[in-house]
């Protein structure tokens, strides 16, 4: 048997607190979907086929659970590779054999039920991801290996924008984060930042209509009194010029870039975002029922099964992606901020149990969780608020589907079970 | 600190940052000011409006008037509308596309107007009154339709085309009804004339409200289980009208074919017993989808029918004015039932010429009347302002005037119908812009037999028949007696407070006895009397500056216990007792007799059959 550093025969309890929060995650999404999906006038509510469904789904995901826990945990190492490659293998298959639903090719259909690949891709590529970093002898340092690393995301990333699944391969960029753990320069993460920074604002001024003069004003004299004041330091200076300089370049590209290749729907959706647009019957009256949802609830909520926004269909896909509106609706601000308190701690314990991993494969599996959990979580509940564009990625362990609920069971599962053969 | 413990900082530093923005998020949006519950509540509710049935009106011996009738509207919630099968649509309701497209324009902004007064609703009406075809293939396909329902409300019908001016129409509410009273929505249907729109608010009753839960796509998904949203529509009490119905039914048939108005009063109660007018509509035209188009049609009609003339019309009373001016004369002290004057076949008086016809000598008050001498009164008349206890023609005038006023004349008389005339009593102010500061009685003498300046509403001369028949008061002629459950202290004040002139009751039997001749032989009207009726009349003749003269006639009877006061008046008619005459002495003998076939039935056969151009 080849060396794997999973093989242990010292094994832990699997984490309990982790367990208990996944465990009630499942139950308020259950209750979510139960409600979401209800009818009205109904005291005892029967189960719509949607929670029907869900709960299939949720047996789904304790046999994959058992399966995990019962299997023996070198496989995961020794199969690190074929797992990403069955993956990449399935969302390229899937652009030729899918069904397309609401414009994305990313589904398998058999008969009432759909598998979606992409969802399994992120627990296939932390995986690769975490054999590639974790094997012997490679370091995070090199052009090469940083090249290699970014790859494997990449990769499946872009199959998945071929897919028209733009939200499930932004997940991907999720992966930087795990990066920066692992030894990618925080100034590529800030300056990452700071290009965004700068796009919203060129963004600002073509929707609005000031002139970008403004901008360049800013960054470059702003750049020019900085180089004044340091002029001494030579080093120093010449850093503030070249950034300043490339920022005016960005700035530029944003500027052409959303004005001239943007279409007038893609542009529509991120001034709507921004606030700069105020649309509530085309465009936003998704944004504005979700909302009307969250906003409804009030401090104490309107009651379980009692609100109107999701159980009547104002909000969108109020079972899937904007579930989180029926928290919001009918637990109102203190059940909200408690089921954020949850997901957080979840999070928290990831990162904790992340870090006291003894070896790269496990520390780079428990940050791509953590990582990805949190892109979902705040994408997608930042949605329902209006704070981040209308990207349609699920709330992890909540939202209605099988594919998401089992691929994140599937890898919250796997780095429990990597967890407890830490050393 | 250790490098990558820092870095472990940064993970967990972003997700309490993530925390902490959305916990602020989440308290701007749930504890924030904007009332999304209520949006929420906006959203997911649909107040469908009950329509109440409007009042059944009664005639005063219980036969059924007007009643109200079920009619279906098309309404939508115009944002709705993206996915509307638009060639469904018009081919239901038969139209066009581009009709279609501005219905449906303007139910975009009714319901933006709506909005603001019942923030429970943006739907709007699309399309008022289907046909029973369009309603039916609607109720088929109208789950197609995507934000469109049908909703129900009550239209009117008419048992009589003759009720028009007495009972008036509906309308659609116009928007600054809407502005100023939140009952109404667009589209509702509001009494624009008559008692429907006199009692409006007693008789449209109290709207019901269904509330129902509706999703995303407007499906009704079941009504709301409380009972502050759901309360039934109240239908409008029932009116009972003082009119009489066969009576006016035998009033219309009569005027038939001549222009004019007939008015009788109950003199004891001031109940109006018909109130007719010629020409009329067909109020049962003025219903439906036609109403704008009908109404149009009859405001373009040269005969004016929408015009009431009982109430609007304004004419020189004629000779039916002396016998006020006789009261008002007794009253003065300046005539006595046995005073004389003669007439040599009119009055004159310097240049001044008031013709007569042909009569036998001296007469004294009893004769005047019976015989209409002009020349009688127009010394009564100079003596009543010329007295020299006044001592200046204007102070004898303004004492004249005010008895006029006593009589309910030169003002409205406050009938329960809106925009009646006042007619006209000159004032002195108004005689001297006419005449100049320096007139006398000569200038103004033919006020004296009901011509120049004094203008009366057939109202106002029934009235005038009522108050002599009462020996001196009256009641404000009203059309309704009652409405069921309805106690209103400002009603009664006006309508159950009587009257009284400032002529004595002792003068009026003088009047009254010469009166009684009128349709005797020697009389005015001679030959139009009916047979045991003791009718008491006065024919009169209004010059007319446009052509032939107007016949008017007023009359009550019996003479004693009167229950009947009428004034009839028909336009180019000529004398009071070619036409006016006959018409009310048979509407007299009608409603006191009640016969089916008349004791004239050769007058009333020329009556009916007669057309004046």
């Amino acid at each position: 048997m080849r060396y794997s550093p999973l093989s242990t025969n010292n094994q832990e309890k699997i984490d309990s607190l982790a367990v208990f929060l996944y465990v009630v995650l499942l139950l308020i999404g259950f209750i979510s979907i139960a409600s979401a999906t209800s009818d009205v006038n109904q005291a005892f509510y029967s189960l719509s086929d949607i929670a029907i469904k869900q709960l299939v789904f949720i047996f789904g995901a304790i046999l994959i659970i058992f399966t995990i826990v019962f299997s023996n945990v070198v496989v995961i190492d020794y199969f690190a590779y074929g797992f990403y490659a069955i993956a990449i293998a399935l969302n390229i298959l899937v652009l030729f054999l899918g069904r397309e639903i609401s414009g994305a090719k990313s589904w398998f259909g058999f008969g009432g039920f759909g598998i979606q690949p992409s969802e399994f891709a992120k627990v296939a590529t932390a995986i690769a991801l975490s054999k590639f970093l974790g094997t012997y002898g490679v370091k995070f340092q090199g052009t090469k290996n940083v090249a290699k690393a970014i790859g494997i995301f990449l990769l499946p990333m872009a199959i998945i924008l071929i897919q028209n699944d733009t939200g499930s391969a932004l997940v991907f960029l999720s992966f930087f984060l795990v990066l920066y753990r692992e030894g990618l320069p925080g100034y590529i993460l800030v300056s990452a930042v700071w290009l965004g920074i700068l796009a919203i604002f060129r963004i600002i001024s073509e929707a609005t209509g000031i002139s970008s003069f403004y901008g360049y004003g800013i960054l470059l004299g702003l750049g020019s009194i900085i180089v004044f004041f340091v002029r001494k330091d030579r080093g120093i200076a010449i850093l503030v010029t070249t950034i300043a300089v490339i920022s005016s370049l960005f700035y530029t590209i944003v500027g052409t870039f959303y004005s001239k290749i943007l279409m007038q729907y893609q542009r529509d959706r991120i001034e709507l975002v921004l606030g700069l647009k105020e649309d509530d019957r085309g465009m936003g009256f998704n944004l504005k029922q979700s909302k009307i949802a969250i906003g409804a609830g009030e401090m104490w909520g309107r009651g379980y099964l009692k609100g109107t926004q999701t159980k009547m269909g104002f909000v969108p896909e109020q079972h899937t992606d904007f579930i989180f509106d029926a928290i919001g609706e009918e637990w109102g601000f203190v059940g909200s901020t408690l089921f954020l308190l949850i997901f957080c701690g979840l999070l928290v314990r990831l990162v904790i149990m992340a870090e006291r991993q003894s070896t790269v494969f496990g520390r780079v599996l428990g940050y791509s969780l953590a990582s990805v959990l949190f892109f979902h979580m705040s994408i997608n509940i930042g949605m329902t608020m209006g704070l981040v564009p209308t990207i349609g990625i699920p709330l992890p362990f909540i939202s209605a589907g099988g594919s998401s609920l089992w691929a994140f069971t599937l890898f919250l599962f796997t780095f429990l079970r990597v967890d407890q053969v830490r050393k | 600190m250790d490098k990558n413990r820092s870095k472990q900082l940064v993970f967990l530093g972003l997700i309490f940052l993530i925390f902490v923005i959305y916990t602020l998020r989440l308290a701007s949006l749930q504890l924030g000011e904007v009332p999304y519950k209520k949006m929420a509540i906006n959203n997911a509710l649909n107040k469908i409006t009950l329509y109440p049935s409007r009042s059944n009106v009664f005639d005063r011996k219980g036969k059924l008037m007007v009643y109200s009738t079920q009619m279906y509207d098309l309404s939508v919630f115009p944002y709705e509308i993206k996915k509307l099968d638009t060639g469904l649509l018009c081919s239901v309701l038969e139209l066009d596309i581009q009709t279609v497209r501005g219905l449906i324009a303007d139910a975009r902004v009714r319901a933006k107007k709506r909005q603001k007064n019942n923030s429970f609703n943006n739907s709007a009406l699309f399309y008022a009154n289907l046909s029973n075809k369009q309603f039916t293939l609607l109720r088929e396909n109208i789950y197609r339709l995507n934000g469109f329902f049908i909703e129900s409300r009550t239209d009117r019908q008419f048992a009589t085309p003759t009720l028009s001016h007495a009972l008036g129409y509906l309308g659609e509410a116009d928007e600054e009804l809407i502005a100023s009273d939140e009952y109404y929505q667009p589209g509702d249907l509001v009494g624009i004339t008559g008692l429907e729109r006199y009692y409006e608010k007693q008789i449209r009753g109290i709207k019901g409200v269904k509330t129902v839960w509706q999703d995303r796509t407007y499906t009704e998904r079941g009504v709301v289980k409380d009972t502050q949203f759901n309360y039934p529509a109240t239908a409008g009490p029932d009116v009972i009208s003082s009119l009489d119905f066969v009576l006016q039914e035998y009033g219309r048939e009569l005027l038939n074919g001549k222009k004019g108005s007939i008015v009788a009063i109950e003199p004891r109660t001031g109940e109006v017993l018909a109130f007719i007018n010629n020409p009329d509509y067909d109020p049962n035209t003025m219903v439906g989808r036609d109403r704008a188009n009908t109404f149009k049609t009859l405001l373009r009609d040269p005969q004016k029918p929408l015009y009431n003339r009982a109430v609007k019309g304004v004419y020189p009373p004629g000779s039916t004015f002396k016998t006020v001016m006789a009261l008002i004369a007794m009253q003065e002290g300046v005539l006595t039932p046995e005073t004389t004057h003669g007439c040599g076949g009119g009055y004159r008086l310097g240049s001044i010429r008031v013709g007569c016809h042909p009569h036998g000598g001296p007469l004294d008050l009893r004769g005047s009347i019976r015989i209409s001498c002009n020349s009688y009164y127009c010394q009564v008349f100079r003596d009543i302002i010329d007295n020299p206890e006044y001592g200046n023609v204007k102070v004898g005038y303004a004492a004249l005037e005010k008895h006029w006023r006593s009589f309910g004349l030169g003002s409205p008389l406050d009938i329960d119908l809106l925009g009646e005339s006042r007619g006209n009593i000159p004032s002195v102010s108004q005689l001297d812009k006419r005449h100049g500061d320096r007139w006398k009685s000569s200038t103004i003498i033919s006020l004296s037999i009901g011509q120049g300046e004094i203008l009366l509403t057939p109202l106002q001369m029934c009235n005038t028949a009522a108050i002599i028949a009462n020996r001196g008061w009256y009641y404000a002629p009203h059309l309704v007696k009652r409405i069921d459950g309805y106690k209103d202290t400002a009603w009664d004040r006006k309508y159950k407070i009587k009257k009284f002139t400032t002529v004595d009751p002792r003068y009026f039997q003088y009047v009254i006895d010469g009166m009684s001749d009128v349709t005797k032989p020697g009389g005015t009207a001679n030959g139009t009397g009916i047979e045991n009726i003791e009718i008491c009349a006065k024919t009169g003749t209004a010059q007319n500056p446009h052509g032939k003269d107007h016949s008017i006639y007023i009359a009550f009877a019996p003479k004693d216990n009167p229950k009947i006061a009428i004034a009839v008046l028909v336009e180019n008619g000529g004398f009071g007792a070619t036409w006016a005459a006959p018409i009310a002495n048979l509407m007299i003998e009608k409603y006191l007799l009640g016969k089916a076939e008349s004791a004239e039935p050769a007058m009333e056969e020329r009556i009916k059959t007669s057309v004046i151009q």
